[in-house]
């Protein structure tokens, strides 16, 4: 880790937009810290936050691999949300009029199988197509998934919804039962306001393990990828896909494979919202949720998976930080204010960094093919030699 | 395929246009065009605007579908394939505007040229990154030898939005190096290029050339391509209108009427 053998050099190397983020990034940690300590923040209700931050993370990936690396204009993520969220819930709820009480692990796989056909029901027409159609069919598509699940109550209970989902770990040896068996802790730091870690507090641990989990496979697969020459196909269909099709490329399929990619990742998400919040309505598939997570991508900086988590993360603070908003002596709701917010904050970001916070910044090539390059003429000794071999995004 | 006994299949035809139709509404765009491209050929097509060259390229390269004819890649009717799939096949083509590869290095947007790489698959990555690598390696190594024999190893790093028009489409032409191509088809490689570095692109071409790749190229500059090309094809109107050495067409005098704008 470049950051802990010489954590001086690792910010030298970095750009102003890179320690900006880390700045505030630092900043913004170590204030939660401080209301955790204080206890104006509940531990568990925080374990819940870092769980949507996850969440929304995982949304923003799953966006970056379709617009920011192929250019791919979806505008149905709620859609595929919601496929993930009733995908597992139908399965494992006990409500389900479909089937109920599978574990949760088939919930998952029936979740990821639904988008994987959903994705290939509006791809296949689409993908052939210029860009716009299929912005256009997805838009449609999200109003068409959500219709089918509050009208279809045979199916999806409609708008009741569906209750009793388990815990994504129940049942599992030692992480079913980890939230009881853990003993209630008292920390205190700052005498008359302790911090009570009891078992809410690790059933949302449990939850960010979960999402934690997802995220950081997602994020790897798709690092991995984008600095693949699969992610430079991709990359290069994005700015202009004739020359991908004259130099060889099948566009089509790397569109479809792009397209399915990022639409997993969103059912991802769905998934570990239904066992988090372990309840899926209707409203779970609204288009702000599509609305939230483009602003996240675009924010962050599009094609940037680093980039796509900040994003998500700084959407979650505003959706969440804006609940405390009625505190302030304002007469303003805080429901509409936080989606001028946010509406503010896209506009000042487009005006003034229209390719976003984080955009990519560096060269994408296969990591070890730069580094046999660079063999002969390495340095005996020093830290810094790896400063572009070992560079994120 | 029409028959024409004039068009037995020869063995160093590279690529083969055999009555070749399209029409755009009621614009005969191709009107039955039949030439051939030998190997190690630098091929030159020239005609007045509207002639229908631009047709002609997207008709071979599949991203027009014609409404009749065929069109042949050395052993292979490619006709109705799509772009990829003629690509496969080894006939490369460039673009008269090459768009910018946005965000990507000069190295990077070379990188995109070698044909089949194992790391385009979206599972190897996964099941095999070692081979992944070693090809990235070879083709890195590639793409900084044709960089510096085109003596623009210096843009290796440079962002590609970066270079000017010109430097663009040398790139674009050492790109298509990488993607070994059996025939190259070149739109209108030095419009818009200033004086030094057209030359320097024909002496590149000239040089590919010597090397075996055979070219097939649209230029409306006529010094450049009556430098270049031999034979030269001249199209008007969407069919072949005559065919032969630079001096042969030069002297044509259909083909001075065909750019004086007579016979219509």
């Amino acid at each position: 880790m470049r950051l802990l053998d010489d954590p001086a050099g690792y910010w030298a190397d970095l750009t102003t937009a890179e320690k900006g983020v880390l700045a505030v990034s630092l900043a913004f940690a170590a204030f939660l810290f401080v209301a955790l300590l204080t206890g104006r923040l509940g531990a568990s209700y925080f374990m819940f936050l870092v769980g949507l931050a996850g969440m929304y993370g995982l949304l923003s990936f799953g966006l970056n691999a379709q617009w920011g690396f192929t250019g791919l204009i979806n505008f149905s993520v709620a859609a595929f949300f919601g496929v993930g969220a009733y995908g597992t819930a139908l399965m494992t709820a006990d409500s389900s009029p479909v089937a109920g009480g599978f574990s949760p692990v088939a919930g998952l796989a029936t979740a990821l199988v639904v988008a994987l056909v959903l994705a290939l029901l509006i791809g296949i027409p689409t993908l052939r197509l210029r860009a716009d159609y299929l912005a256009i069919a997805s838009l449609g598509l999200a109003e068409v998934v959500r219709l089918v699940v509050l009208n279809e109550r045979q199916w999806t209970n409609g708008s009741a919804g569906l209750r009793g989902i388990p815990g994504f770990f129940d049942g599992w040896p030692v992480l079913g039962t980890f939230p009881e068996a853990m003993p209630g802790l008292r920390i205190e730091v700052i005498p008359g306001s302790p911090v009570l870690l009891e078992t809410p507090f690790w059933q949302s641990a449990l939850n960010v393990l979960l999402v934690v989990t997802f995220a950081a496979v997602a994020y790897l697969v798709l690092r991995r990828a984008h600095r693949s020459p699969w992610g430079r196909v991709l990359r290069t269909i994005r700015s202009d896909e004739d020359l991908a099709r004259a130099l060889g490329k099948n566009t089509y399929s790397f569109k479809m494979q792009s397209f399915v990619l990022g639409s997993l990742i969103m059912a991802l998400a769905g998934v570990f919202y239904a066992h988090l919040n372990l309840y899926v309505g209707p409203g779970d598939l609204d288009p702000i949720t599509t609305f939230y997570v483009w602003v996240a991508v675009i924010l962050g900086g599009s094609g940037s998976n680093r980039g796509a988590l900040f994003g998500g993360i700084v959407v979650v603070a505003i959706r969440e930080g804006t609940r405390f908003m009625g505190d302030l002596p304002i007469a303003v709701d805080a429901a509409p204010l936080r989606l001028l917010l946010i509406g503010l904050l896209i506009v000042v970001v487009m005006r003034f960094r229209p390719q976003g916070i984080l955009p990519p910044q560096r060269e994408l090539i296969w990591p070890s093919a730069v580094e046999d390059e660079r063999a002969p003429q390495r340095p005996e000794s020093g830290v810094r030699e790896r400063k572009d071999g070992d560079s994120d995004e | 395929m029409s028959e024409n006994p004039e068009l037995l299949p020869k063995e160093d035809v590279v690529l083969r246009v055999d009555d070749l139709q399209k029409a755009f509404g009621g614009l005969q765009a191709t009107d039955h065009a039949t030439f051939e491209v030998e190997r190690g050929t630098i091929t030159g097509l020239i005609g007045p605007n509207g002639a229908g060259k631009s047709t002609i390229f997207n008709l071979i390269s599949g991203f027009y579908e014609p409404d009749g004819g065929t069109v042949t890649v050395g052993e292979t009717d490619v006709t109705g394939m799509e772009p990829y799939q003629v690509a496969e096949r080894g006939l490369i083509r460039t673009f008269q505007t090459p768009r910018k590869l946005e965000g990507m290095t000069v190295r990077e947007a070379m990188l995109v040229g070698p044909r089949n790489q194992p790391g385009e698959s979206f599972l190897s990555l996964f099941t095999s990154p070692g081979s992944v690598g070693e090809a990235e390696s070879k083709n890195l190594a590639d793409a900084q030898r044709i960089l510096e024999e085109f003596e623009i190893d210096h843009l290796a790093t440079q962002p590609a939005t970066d270079i000017s028009g010109g430097q663009m489409k040398l790139v674009e032409l050492a790109r298509a190096m990488l993607a070994e191509p059996e025939i190259l088809l070149l739109d209108e490689p030095v419009a818009g290029v200033n004086p030094t570095l057209a030359k320097k692109l024909e002496e590149q071409i000239r040089r590919l050339n010597e090397q075996g790749t055979t070219f097939l190229l649209i230029e409306h500059d006529m010094e450049f391509v009556m430098n270049l090309a031999d034979p030269v094809i001249v199209l008007d109107q969407g069919h072949v209108l005559t065919e032969g050495s630079p001096e042969e067409v030069r002297n044509d005098e259909r083909v001075i009427e065909a750019y004086l704008g007579g016979g219509a």
